[in-house]
């Protein structure tokens, strides 16, 4: 490992790949050796034969989508709807505490604590509890909006690092020249801080993507509760849990990928 | 000194005092005028208030007391009035600070499209106007970390001036430049007087000065030292701050 990472490209070592092979080897050789000596304790009968069935089924000739496929695009439908609704939230909040107003500051800082201080699991129980039934949301709304509101508080901070990040240069070349806040913002200070952020963002996406697993807890049958119930069903506990897992890493491995390949494609010259 | 006829009045500054958070008084009781066409250079030593006292001139800092008037817009708490006085007065910094994710041609057609409102296509015909103008034209498609030090002050320069501004404020514009690139942006600066636009410049640069500037102010502690023309500070400078500070930077 190199302390200055550029000058170690320049650097050509020598190492044989057989040394990585041999890693990847042995660190695929102990995770099968764990599994085996696991499932070996409890008697475990893998059955993997089994699984297709909850992924896709085929009725009258047509591809039918099993639970697991049907939890997976609830899933995606909670996320994506949270994601812009939390990026609203953030951007929202992050201007509010940036800008001059004493009350906004205070009101954007109160629900800030409250959010980041207490579980995702309650928060979501207040939002369908008690607020739902007040403006007559229903159990997505709710569960949709408490998500929104958890991960907004989180990137409104990640937000506001990126915008008090610039030079304070940007701000005053823009204000000299005439531009509005609202111009200086969107021409501005923006673009450069959305690069800024991009890593911290993305990973906030893959939470969120991850945190909708919870709105389980008010019986909306998300992959999470869909995996929970067919293992139930089934007692194909590992192969179901195992597959469960893949079908969020084939989600959110993508997404970092690219949003890496964006970093690169959109990286400011310095 | 620039042969040519000066207008009236155009920055009216009176009693301006700005005392920062911290209690440092920068700027104290200062007051001037400045003509049409005139260029002024501001001279001192480091924390005088001389970039204060600039930055005040367009808003960028907020003046405790006393009165600015530019164009005959007064600068208050009047968001309008500051706005208007922005349009009016280019600011050229010591960093470039352009725009480092825009173009050189984007960074002066910015302002034009959205606060003068013009077309992209008027906005870039200026825009390569004044980047020819700046001796930079062929440059118009790099972005900011693809020119050397000199051009992006060229290129601030020209963006400031796309705003069509009757003074333009500089604040130490060739501090941070290589030795070999101060030429260049002192040159664009020298054809600027020369067109009779109002100039206010921070500065140490002794030739430019002597050049170029009607007269210079010397500010030591917030407040004028001395005035008067070039000449007369290289000839005689009366007080003994100005005389100090003159043998060490000669």
């Amino acid at each position: 490992m190199s302390i200055i990472p550029w000058l170690k490209q320049k650097v050509f070592i020598f190492r044989s790949p057989w040394r990585d092979i041999l890693q990847f080897l042995l660190v695929i050789a102990a995770i099968i050796w764990f599994i085996t000596i696991s499932t070996s304790r409890v008697g475990y009968n893998w059955q993997w034969y089994r699984v297709p069935r909850y992924l896709f089924r085929v009725e009258d000739g047509r591809l039918v989508a099993g639970a697991l496929i049907q939890g997976l695009l609830f899933t995606l439908r909670i996320s994506g709807f949270s994601l812009v609704l939390s990026l609203l939230i953030g951007l929202l909040t992050a201007f509010v505490r940036l800008s001059g107003s004493f009350m906004g500051r205070i009101l954007s800082r109160v629900y800030l604590e409250i959010i980041r201080n207490t579980p995702l699991i309650v928060q979501i129980y207040l939002v369908y509890f008690v607020i739902g039934p007040i403006l007559g949301f229903g159990r997505f709304t709710s569960a949709m909006l408490a998500l929104s509101l958890f991960q907004g508080a989180y990137l409104s901070e990640i937000f506001r690092a990126g915008i008090v990040s610039l030079h304070k240069g940007q701000w005053e070349a823009a204000h000299s020249l005439g531009l509005s806040t609202f111009h200086t913002y969107r021409d501005v200070i923006l673009p450069q801080a959305i690069r800024r952020i991009l890593p911290p963002l993305t990973s906030q996406v893959i939470t969120l993507i991850k945190n909708s697993a919870l709105v389980s807890v008010v019986a909306l049958g998300d992959l999470a509760l869909r995996a929970q119930i067919v293992a139930a069903d089934t007692f194909l506990t590992f192969e179901i849990w195992f597959t469960t897992a893949l079908i969020y890493l084939a989600i959110t491995v993508p997404l970092s990928t690219i949003v890496n390949l964006m970093e690169k494609r959109f990286k400011i010259l310095t | 000194m620039i042969e040519k006829e000066l207008g009236e009045h155009i920055i009216t500054i009176d009693n301006v005092s700005k005392t920062f958070p911290g209690g440092v008084q920068a700027v104290k009781d200062f007051s001037t005028k400045i003509r049409r066409r005139e260029v002024v250079v501001i001279m001192g030593p480091s924390g005088s208030g001389k970039s204060t006292l600039l930055r005040c001139l367009n808003g960028l800092e907020e003046a405790d007391s006393g009165t600015i008037v530019v164009d005959n817009i007064p600068l208050d708490d009047n968001r309008k009035n500051r706005l208007e006085i922005r349009k009016e007065v280019g600011m050229v910094f010591q960093s470039f600070n352009l725009f480092p994710h825009l173009t050189a041609l984007e960074n002066v057609n910015l302002a034009q499209i959205r606060v003068r409102k013009k077309s992209q296509k008027e906005a870039t015909k200026l825009s390569m106007e004044l980047l020819n103008k700046v001796g930079i034209a062929e440059k118009s498609g790099n972005y900011p970390a693809q020119l050397s030090g000199g051009q992006q002050q060229r290129v601030a320069i020209a963006r400031a001036l796309a705003m069509m501004p009757k003074v333009m404020l500089f604040d130490e514009p060739t501090s941070a430049l290589d030795p070999e690139m101060i030429n260049e942006v002192l040159d664009v600066m020298k054809n600027l007087a020369t067109e009779g636009m109002t100039m206010v410049v921070v500065t140490h640069e002794m030739g430019f000065a002597r050049e170029v500037s009607d007269w210079i102010i010397f500010m030591d502690d917030g407040q004028i030292v001395e005035t008067g023309t070039a000449e007369h500070f290289f000839k005689n400078p009366q007080e003994d701050r100005t005389k100090l500070f003159l043998s060490q930077i000669l």
